[in-house]
């Protein structure tokens, strides 16, 4: 039977079907392509005498939140073409994936302007992530662990080969966009919460579409090859070792914040707040993937993300709007 | 958590959560509240996460407001307390410099923010005319909105205006008289009406700059071009909304005389604008804003649909303006007979360009004749249909142009000696005659109808609705001889024609006072009966001021057949943005927008509430938390809640993209039958309805609207939902972690946009679970109860306890359930 993971040649999949072996991954695409946009539509230099007017603390949380996004983006390219696509053996699921590609392109140039727009620092931003020693430590997590994986090894055609491809997977789609991301994207919505950075954090409002929409895509993936090698959920130290690097992921970005609003608010939020929205965050993660939630968090402390999650009436001539379509 | 409280003086104390709760009653005293002890839990439990191991006075006092304003969404009472909450914040730093009116008013003039002849009113009348207590009429949105941006900072960027000195400040810009002052201070206060932003800003100021718009028309020659740039510079500076016609400049490749060369065409010189509106947009508290109209039988029409798009050739971009199409008639016919559409070159043909209605009809027909007999050296032909289409595509996607009816506006000029009408204002609702010597400038107002319902709920209040208006009028009439023109050019148009803008908001929670659905015929009616005596008390009052006044310039020199009033047009339904929200109330005439919503300004994010649905369901005993994540879950819609059937009227809560296009176009049109100038009117069309669009605009025109605005379209792809379950797996097992718990935790609340259905294969077997022990729920319980604790008995006493060894046990059986050793 033809599973979505396996080897490869640049002969097969060449051929699109009318009824897919993976409906969803066409869905994904279809939603994908509607959500496109451009840094264009972002009227980012308004925002120039905000940027300079943020309190010392509201800059660097603003500039490290940037600064990780430009590398983080691009490494996220990095981990789905070297330790993933290839493998890919839907062509619908490639498509799909391949429009995460490009979104990350438009995310990643998105942050190019938002660097020189404001005149920040490029080569300290990009350095950010790995020279701040906690942030290392969760770009660490990621970037050690794929290489393990990938380097070139992965025999998708072996039950180690299935399980290597679905934690680099995991890895990257949910540890790294659907744990550390959403982290740095409540810090986006708290400066717009405050009115500060309204046209770059409209920018964010459209990443978070994006990102959601890719981290079901990891979830699709995972899900898919769980049902087509039910031997991986078998393996019970596998699956607690998957487990686990969840939860260290979420404690490594818990250690971040810590570390960054030590004992203060930023923004009016503090550190508590945000340790328990990691937890219900990482609560939704886990559930979505079949485990038991670790924290049991039923509510989002932040409150303030429930703007988010309702229709928008925008004031045109005051901020760029997120709500129209470009398809 | 042992927590320090930095005060002012830099000193240290213990956190207090006595102090806390006592500050917290403070704000609820008056507030009629079944459970007091309850809301005050609420709050400190929102607070307690927020509050860090050192904290400062200012910042617990900031986080206080925040930990209430998260609450909002749960009951509009939290958005009372927070208000109350912000309006202590603020007169509390006020006091510390200013105790009182007249030393503001001091201040202020000595820092020359505030004229020196506002000192010439009675301060003792104006003084004890002001009553404090209209505070509380505010929501927390409106005062904030309020503090942020209209409440007057000295020059060391301190606030220094308590709102009902700011109302009276801008009365005092207003009135002529001592009694003048005091009825637009108490039209202003009880928030019966509200002025333009402008006006709210600028009056008694030394930049009195009243007015919100501008409408110029830019001639075909460099000079004009040049000008316009400077005026428009001058008018955005101040504030002001630009709208611009630039339907004369030549077309590409139209030849210049004196150059014996080719014309680059009107694209290039629009960008100009552009960058320049861009430019000041930057340092005010406004971005300026210009509007581009042209007509669409010119000849780079093309290239002019595409100005909003964000690819392409940057010149060719406008990412800051606004576009619209200036449309004559005879090209809607032609779309809607599916004929064709001929473009030509203004230069060559110059006379279509104020030609209107059949005259227009038939000059287009003599040039097409020219055209196809090879007479006229540029023109260019497309099927009416292609050109619709392509039109309302580029509308969809980028918003822009918006589509504003020439003929329809012109039918109804009431000075066509002064000068046709050329184009509208950026918001739309502008119709003045106006020329490239003389640009039209509107000050407007708007009537907050849902202060103007009668209290049993049976009818609006015509008596009060009349006192309003007739003070408006006077109001803006007195605005127009105070105003500060920033070119010659605006001054001429104001004097020779004097026009006012008079127009509403509050129609849609007017209406579900009244129990009236927005989607109904009755609506229609309601709408038709308000525009017709909104027409005939404005237009009396405005006689009347003509006897005592003189009637506008214009009217003198020229032989018109109505009777002699002070202004040549006095009504017009702007959309009202941030003046509803300083209001409370729905924008415009629109209904709406959503239940439950967020709204972004330049005040940050806000939720908005439909506090009147949330009433309706608390009387009939429907209302709690599950009810308010419930329409969250629908996106603000009440419609498919089926819990809510027979108890409350579902009718009277559709939101805007649930009532169909055609409807909203009804009710505008009702209005525009009575409103001299336009009605400014966004389309809210759903998804699903996007191909019906073409349809929709033709019904638009030929129901007589002068204008349509914005037209927002649901968006169709959403981001993740934050704050309410979301379901991704569906039905499928994953790592099967527990398995058999997980069935039952999935009810009702999952999300719809689940894809799980399109995935064919249901898991069969259910697998056993790896999933940890759940283990902290009993530790957040505890939480809570040591916070009710600290609530009930103070600090101190729950402290005690927690250390408390076994011999010192308490009795009270709260405080038994977190003493260690008790448990």
């Amino acid at each position: 039977m033809k599973q979505l993971i396996g080897k490869t040649s640049v002969r097969d999949n060449i051929e699109l079907s009318e009824t897919p072996s993976y409906p969803i991954f066409r869905e994904l695409y279809e939603k994908q392509k509607k959500a496109i946009w451009f840094p264009e539509e972002l009227n980012i230099q308004q925002d120039a005498l905000d940027y300079h007017a943020l309190s010392p603390d509201e800059k660097d949380l603003f500039d490290t939140a940037v600064g990780y996004f430009c590398s983080s983006e691009l490494l996220v390219q990095n981990v789905l073409v070297n330790s993933f696509f290839p493998m890919l053996s839907d062509p619908h699921a490639k498509m799909s994936f391949s429009t995460q590609l490009f979104m990350e392109n438009i995310h990643s140039d998105f942050f190019e302007i938002v660097l020189q727009s404001f005149n920040m620092d490029r080569e300290k931003m990009y350095k950010v992530a790995f020279d701040d020693p906690i942030l290392k430590k969760k770009m660490d997590l990621i970037v050690e662990e794929i290489d393990n994986i990938s380097y070139g090894k992965i025999d998708p055609d072996t039950l180690q080969g299935r399980k290597d491809v679905l934690r680099a997977i995991l890895i990257n789609n949910i540890i790294m966009e659907g744990i550390f991301f959403y982290s740095s994207f409540a810090h986006f919505f708290a400066l717009k919460d405050m009115g500060k950075m309204r046209n770059v954090v409209s920018g964010v409002e459209l990443i978070l579409i994006d990102e959601s929409l890719h981290l079901q895509n990891g979830i699709e993936a995972i899900l898919i090859m769980l049902e087509e090698t039910p031997e991986i959920v078998d393996d019970a130290q596998f699956v607690r070792e998957i487990r686990e690097v969840i939860l260290k992921g979420t404690y490594l970005e818990i250690e971040y914040v810590q570390h960054k609003f030590d004992n203060k608010t930023i923004l009016g939020i503090s550190s508590s707040e945000l340790e328990r929205y990691l937890k219900y965050i990482t609560d939704r993660r886990l559930e979505e993937l079949g485990f038991t939630p670790e924290f049991n968090i039923t509510e989002n402390p932040l409150r303030f993300l429930q703007k988010e999650d309702v229709k928008k009436l925008i004031n045109f001539f005051e901020v760029s709007s997120t709500e129209y379509t470009n398809y | 958590m042992q927590r320090t409280v930095i005060k002012r003086d830099g000193s240290q104390e213990k956190f207090e959560t006595q102090k806390i709760i006592n500050a917290i009653f403070e704000i609820l005293v008056g507030l009629e509240i079944e459970d007091n002890y309850e809301i005050v839990f609420r709050i400190m439990k929102e607070l307690d996460l927020k509050v860090p191991e050192l904290v400062k006075t200012e910042e617990l006092d900031q986080l206080l407001l925040k930990a209430i304003e998260q609450l909002i969404p749960q009951h509009p009472m939290f958005d009372t307390l927070a208000t109350r909450q912000l309006l202590k914040q603020i007169n509390k730093k006020i006091d510390r410099q200013l105790v009182s009116f007249t030393e503001y008013l001091d201040h202020a003039i000595n820092e020359k923010l505030v004229k020196e002849e506002l000192l010439e009113f009675d301060l003792d009348i104006l003084q004890s005319a002001m009553d404090y207590g209209r505070d509380e009429l505010f929501g927390y949105f409106g005062l904030t909105t309020l503090r942020d941006r209209y409440l007057m900072k000295d020059r060391s960027q301190n606030i220094i205006e308590k709102p009902q000195w700011f109302f009276m400040r801008v009365a005092m810009g207003i009135g002529n008289t001592n009694e003048e002052v005091v009825k637009v201070y108490n039209k202003l206060s009880q928030l019966e009406y509200m002025h333009s932003t402008p006006t709210l800003f600028n009056s008694g100021t030394p930049m009195s700059q009243y007015s919100s718009c501008y409408v110029s028309v830019v001639d075909d020659s460099l000079d004009s071009i040049m000008a316009k740039a400077t005026e428009t510079a001058f008018l955005a500076k101040h504030a002001g909304g630009v709208g611009t016609d630039v339907s004369r400049v030549r077309a590409t490749g139209s030849l210049i005389n004196s150059l014996n060369a080719k014309s680059s065409g009107v694209i290039p010189f629009i960008k100009v604008f552009d960058t320049l509106v861009n430019s000041i947009q930057q340092g005010g508290r406004r971005r300026s804003s210009q509007v581009i109209s042209i007509q669409p039988w010119h000849l780079d029409i093309e290239a002019f649909l595409d100005l909003k798009e964000t690819t392409g050739n940057a010149y060719f971009r406008t990412p800051s303006l606004n576009t619209k199409l200036w449309t004559p008639d005879e090209i809607m016919r032609r779309i809607e007979h599916k004929e064709d559409v001929y473009l030509f070159d203004p230069g060559e043909c110059p006379e279509l360009v104020e030609a209107i209605g059949a005259d227009f009809t038939e000059k287009y027909n003599q040039r097409i004749k020219e055209a196809e007999a090879g007479k006229i050296q540029q023109f260019k032909k497309i099927e009416g249909e292609t050109f619709y289409k392509k039109y309302l595509f580029k509308l969809a996607k980028t918003g822009h142009p918006w589509l504003i009816f020439k003929d329809e506006h012109n039918r109804k000029n009431p000075c066509p000696d002064y000068s046709v009408i050329n184009s509208s204002n950026l918001c739309t609702e502008i119709s003045i005659p106006n020329r490239p010597d003389s640009t039209a400038v509107c000050t407007l107002a708007s009537l907050n109808l849902s202060k103007h319902v009668k209290s049993d709920g049976s009818d609006f209040d015509w008596d009060k609705i009349q006192d309003t208006l007739e003070t408006m009028v006077l109001a803006l009439d007195n605005i127009l001889d105070k105003n500060f023109y920033p070119s010659e050019e605006a001054k001429r148009n104001t004097m020779d024609l004097r026009p006012l803008g008079i127009g509403l908001m509050g129609f849609a929670e007017a209406l579900v006072d009244l129990k009236i659905s927005y989607d109904s015929e009755e609506a229609v009616i309601a709408a038709r009966k308000l525009g017709q005596f909104m027409r005939k008390t404005c237009y009396a009052k405005s006689e009347e001021l003509a006897q005592e006044r003189g009637a506008f310039n214009h009217y003198k020199e020229a032989k018109y057949d109505y009777s002699p009033r002070r202004n040549a047009v006095l009504l017009a339904i702007a959309p009202t943005a941030t003046i509803s929200i300083i209001s409370g109330t729905t924008s415009s005439i629109d209904s709406y927008f959503s239940n439950l919503y967020s709204r972004d300004t330049l005040s940050g994010k806000h939720i908005v509430i439909n506090s009147q649905l949330i009433f309706d369901l608390e009387e009939k005993g429907l209302w709690d938390d599950r009810m308010a994540t419930l329409i969250k879950q629908h996106s603000g819609s009440v419609q498919l809640i089926d819990e809510f059937e027979g108890k409350i009227d579902k009718e009277i809560y559709k939101t805007a993209y649930e009532i169909h296009p055609n409807r909203q176009v009804d009710i505008a049109a009702a209005f525009q039958e009575s409103i001299d100038q336009a009605v400014s009117k966004s389309l809210y069309i759903d998804e699903q309805l996007r191909g019906d669009m073409p349809e929709i605009y033709l019904y638009a025109w030929k129901k007589k609207l002068k204008s349509t605005y914005y037209c927002f379209i649901d968006k169709v792809v959403k981001g993740e939902k934050y704050t309410s379950k979301v379901n991704k797996r569906g039905s499928r097992s994953g790592f099967g972690g527990g398995s058999e718990k997980e069935e039952t935790s999935k009810v009702s609340v999952d999300e719809s946009e689940t894809t799980a259905e399109s995935i064919s294969s249901t898991p069969t077997s259910v697998r056993r679970g790896f999933g940890q022990p759940a283990a902290t729920e009993t530790a957040e319980s505890q939480e809570a109860l040591i916070l009710e604790a600290r609530a009930k008995f103070g600090d101190e006493r729950v402290e005690e306890v927690l250390a408390a060894g076994e011999d010192a046990c308490p009795t009270d059986p709260l405080l038994r359930k977190i003493c260690p050793s008790c448990e």
